[in-house]
């Protein structure tokens, strides 16, 4: 293996495409084409694999240059060791086919903490830079904390939070703050948008009118899971309607939700219902009930199909429409498939963390950076 | 653009669907046609799974076939399953919940009677408030009797929601009928009611001829006549007429590909900036270009048009018959399969620019394309090293292999001065995984959002016949000059057509 530098990689990972190029493959017209520059941190061995096997999939979505930084499994490895593969998937079409570039940095782990610089020194020049963290939102972490401030955008996931509540309101508390020119993303925010449109598409056209007389919502969640997903639901649903939050902050997210709307109060129910294990904070059906003049019933429910979900309105008692759709599960590579293709900072993701802010606990930002002298 | 259910619905602000049609009836005049099952229902589809179909949607499918709305459903299913064989019954059925059928002559005024019934029984139960789109996949002599009926029936009104009319090539025959049907369609429904068809338009390459040209900034200052040497736009085919010899036999390549394909690319490619990215700013500076194209006399027609029409030959190993063969065609016939156009646009910015306009059926292969070939580098420098330098050439690819080239040139490595021509490619199927939608999913869309920029206006299609006539007046009077046809089914085209470049370094591409 070559000494690690910028340099090197490079020559490497252009090699590695030659070698490619010379091959019969050449003939499928490789091209060293980049559309994003990924670097994902894995904090450990194990999670490193895991990460890798969801980087390698996302190659179908997004030609890019990939970059793992993982911890060393052992003290006694190198400092710093580099790996670089290709990685192409073509389609049945000859025409279809993307390639990525893999950079694999292992590194002891004092060794990472200052290793931004040279991760930035591998990227592909004049592209958006995507960081993703993977795992539990860290209070300090050098490496975190320069690529947050110098890149475009940081996915988290806060499906992997070991305490929701704090670490969300600490992104609403801080966030925007600290890292006014880095974009934020949040994996499950992207899991929940087939439910926004499914609930949004009840009230196109002319029944938007009913959404000034929603009094109460019920969201079904997996059973045993902490329902985050069900909680950003009620928060997008309560910012974009204009609802305000007036009852104590709260420090569970099963407390139920109490809103001001526009004509009364609107309650929110986070309901578990029983579900597999895996299907934990999993959201199973959303139910909206509208009262007075337009009263009404609008559901999205899942199916016993899993692969499919019912939307549905009733209006005085009467079948108003109902819509099946397809429902397939999302792995993490769909979930950042999809939220890399569009770049621009999402104002409503904003807008629903912001919610969330004000009604969670505030944080404890005693544990925050510089807050300990 | 924030389409009305984004604006009333504040919980569509930020999806990735806010661009979703409002609720509407689609009537679609010709349902039992190839068109609908094949193209229109697909589309319609896709709209559905990616949830821009409005929840309120009727489809009301009007044609002479006797058939139940059962049946039309089962014969739509089952072209949507060659396609999607993976639809399951309950979506088909969710999807296909508010289709209907209703068969009629296009000239019983009782039809279009009982449509407005029913489409009022319609909004009242599905909340389809009053927006109507009436499709017309006809054969082009039922037009101005179904719009006649249409407004006669009060169905043009735009009283409760939206009324428009989409009509499906081709927009006329020549110049007079396009302008009668103009007149006709005009005195029933307004010019932002009508969207004339022109599916090329609602092709991913062919808008990302306004992106590259108005979203980059190093191309427009080139894009002229001082760095530009000649254009050339082909669109080929290697089928032959196949089962469309009646409809061929009576148009030909120039009323089937130029009128309205080609002079449409050549317009985005040549057009000005528009002001604003808006319907009508967009097709008045197409207009300009249509306008702009220097008029045909009968002796430019002769040196500058060339028309063909393949014989017999060889596609891909496989003997192919010559047009006269075809099943449905005149053994005499002179119907043209190829044609070659240079046409001038007496403009500032093209003034001397060929443009080289290419269609044909049986060429090799299928492909559309625009190049723009740029003047040759004054070769000063190098004169006493290399022998010749290749113009840059800027291709936009359409179809297949969507994507855009630019040749240009480079050291060959080694010790003498030597240079070759290389390619830089952008091809959007190794940058995007992401597949292009079909043309129609587009322009449905659009058009239930009321958004016109991809459809053509009525004096667009006026200008095209007009700057056409000459040659199409000449071509179906006169016989033509020395043997015809004039290409073997397989091969390039007619030799006359490379006469017509001129310049020792225009040639035709070989694609």
């Amino acid at each position: 293996m070559s000494v690690p530098t910028a340099q090197n990689i490079e020559s490497d990972l252009t090699g590695l495409w030659k070698i490619d190029q010379d091959s019969h493959l050449s003939q499928s017209g490789i091209r060293r084409i980049y559309t994003t520059n990924l670097v994902a941190y894995a904090s450990d061995h194990e999670d490193g694999y895991r990460v890798e096997g969801i980087l390698g999939d996302l190659v179908q979505y997004h030609p890019g240059r990939y970059i793992l930084v993982r911890p060393a499994a052992d003290t006694a490895e190198a400092p710093l060791r580099y790996y670089v593969s290709g990685r192409c998937l073509s389609w049945a079409d000859p025409e279809k086919r993307v390639c990525c570039d893999m950079v694999k940095l292992v590194a002891q782990k004092e060794i990472i903490e200052n290793l931004y610089g040279f991760t930035f020194s591998i990227l592909v020049p004049d592209l958006p830079v995507e960081f993703w963290w993977p795992g539990d939102m860290p209070y300090y972490n050098s490496f975190f904390e320069h690529m947050a401030e110098q890149l475009n955008r940081v996915w988290v996931d806060s499906s992997k939070f070991k305490d929701p509540v704090q670490s969300l309101a600490r992104l609403a508390a801080f966030w925007h703050k600290r890292y006014p020119k880095t974009n934020l993303a949040d994996m499950n925010w992207i899991r929940i948008q087939r439910w926004q449109a499914l609930i949004a598409e009840l009230f196109d056209g002319e029944w938007s009118k009913y959404l000034k007389e929603i009094k109460q919502v019920t969201i079904e969640y997996g059973e045993g899971g902490t329902p985050l997903r069900s909680f950003y639901l009620a928060c997008w649903l309560a910012a974009q309607l204009g609802w305000r939050h007036h009852q104590p902050r709260l420090s569970k997210l099963t407390d139920p939700l109490v809103f001001e709307g526009p004509n009364g109060s609107v309650e929110i129910l986070l309901k578990p219902v029983p579900a597999p294990d895996h299907r934990a904070d999993r959201i199973f059906a959303v139910g909206i009930v509208t009262q007075g003049e337009h009263a009404g019933i609008f559901t999205v429910v899942r199916d016993e199909d899993p692969h499919l979900v019912i939307a549905r309105s009733e209006v005085n008692h009467q079948l108003a429409f109902s819509r099946v759709v397809t429902f397939e599960h999302l792995h993490s590579d769909d979930v950042l498939a999809i939220g890399l293709k569009h770049f621009e900072a999402d104002p409503v993701w904003k807008k629903t963390l912001q919610m969330a802010g004000s009604i969670l606990v505030h944080p404890d930002m005693s544990l925050e950076k510089g807050s300990k002298g | 653009m924030l389409s009305s259910a984004l604006l009333e619905n504040p919980l569509r602000q930020g999806l990735s669907s806010g661009r979703v049609a409002p609720p509407c009836s689609l009537v679609i005049y010709g349902a039992s046609g190839d068109l609908t099952a094949r193209k229109l229902v697909p589309a319609l589809f896709e709209l559905y799974e990616k949830h821009l179909l409005p929840v309120s949607f009727n489809l009301i499918g009007i044609s002479r076939s006797a058939i139940s709305d059962e049946d039309f459903r089962k014969k739509l299913k089952e072209a949507l399953l060659q396609s999607k064989p993976q639809v399951s019954d309950a979506i088909w059925n969710s999807f296909s919940q508010n289709f209907h059928y209703h068969a009629g002559g296009y000239d019983d005024f009782k039809v279009y009677q009982a449509l407005a019934v029913k489409l009022n029984e319609l909004d009242e139960k599905n909340g389809t408030v009053g927006n109507r789109i009436f499709y017309l996949s006809t054969p082009p002599n039922v037009f101005e009797e179904i719009i006649s009926n249409l407004g006669a029936a009060g169905l043009a009104k735009e009283e409760k929601g939206f009324s428009r009319v989409v009509i499906e090539k081709p927009f006329g025959h020549d110049l007079d009928s396009a302008k009668e049907l103009n007149q006709k369609v005009r005195e029933v429904f307004k010019e932002n009611q009508i969207y004339r068809i022109d599916h090329y338009l609602g092709k991913e390459t062919v808008q990302n001829f306004l992106v590259m040209r108005f979203a980059n900034s190093i191309f427009e200052p080139i894009w002229d006549r001082r760095y530009v040497d000649h254009i050339q736009i082909t669109a080929s085919e290697d089928l032959g007429v196949g089962t469309r010899a009646g409809y061929y036999e009576s148009s030909g390549i120039l009323r089937d590909m130029f009128q309205n394909h080609l002079f449409q690319v050549m317009c985005l490619m040549a057009m000005e900036p528009p002001v604003i990215f808006e319907a009508n700013a967009i097709r008045d500076e197409k207009l300009k270009i249509l306008q702009a194209i220097r008029p045909f006399d009968e002796q430019t027609v002769r040196t500058h048009a060339i028309r063909g029409q393949y014989g017999p030959g060889f596609l891909a190993g496989q003997k192919v018959p010559g047009y006269r063969q075809e099943a449905g065609v005149d053994p005499q016939s002179i119907t043209p399969t190829y044609a070659a156009i240079k046409i001038f646009l007496d403009t500032w910015r093209w003034h001397g620019v060929p443009f080289f306009l290419r269609s044909a059926k049986r060429l090799p292969k299928r492909t559309t394309e625009a190049a723009i070939q740029f003047k040759e580098p004054p070769n000063l420098l190098f004169k006493n090293n290399m022998t010749e330098l290749s113009p840059n050439v800027l291709i936009i690819r359409i179809q297949p292999d969507e994507g855009i080239t630019l040749k240009f040139e480079t050291k060959v490595p080694g010790m003498s001065m030597e240079a070759r021509t290389v390619n830089m490619d952008f091809r959007y199927g190794t940058s995007f995984a992401e597949g292009t939608s079909e043309a129609y999913e587009r322009l449905l869309l659009d058009c239930m959002l009321g958004d016109a920029t991809l459809f053509i206006r009525g004096d667009e299609t006026e200008a095209a016949w007009a700057a056409l006539m000459p040659v199409l007046n000449l071509w179906e009077t006169t016989q033509p000059e020395g043997t015809f046809p004039n290409y073997e089914a397989g091969s390039w085209g007619p030799a006359e057509a490379d006469e017509m470049m001129e310049k020792p370094w225009r040639k035709w591409r070989k694609l």
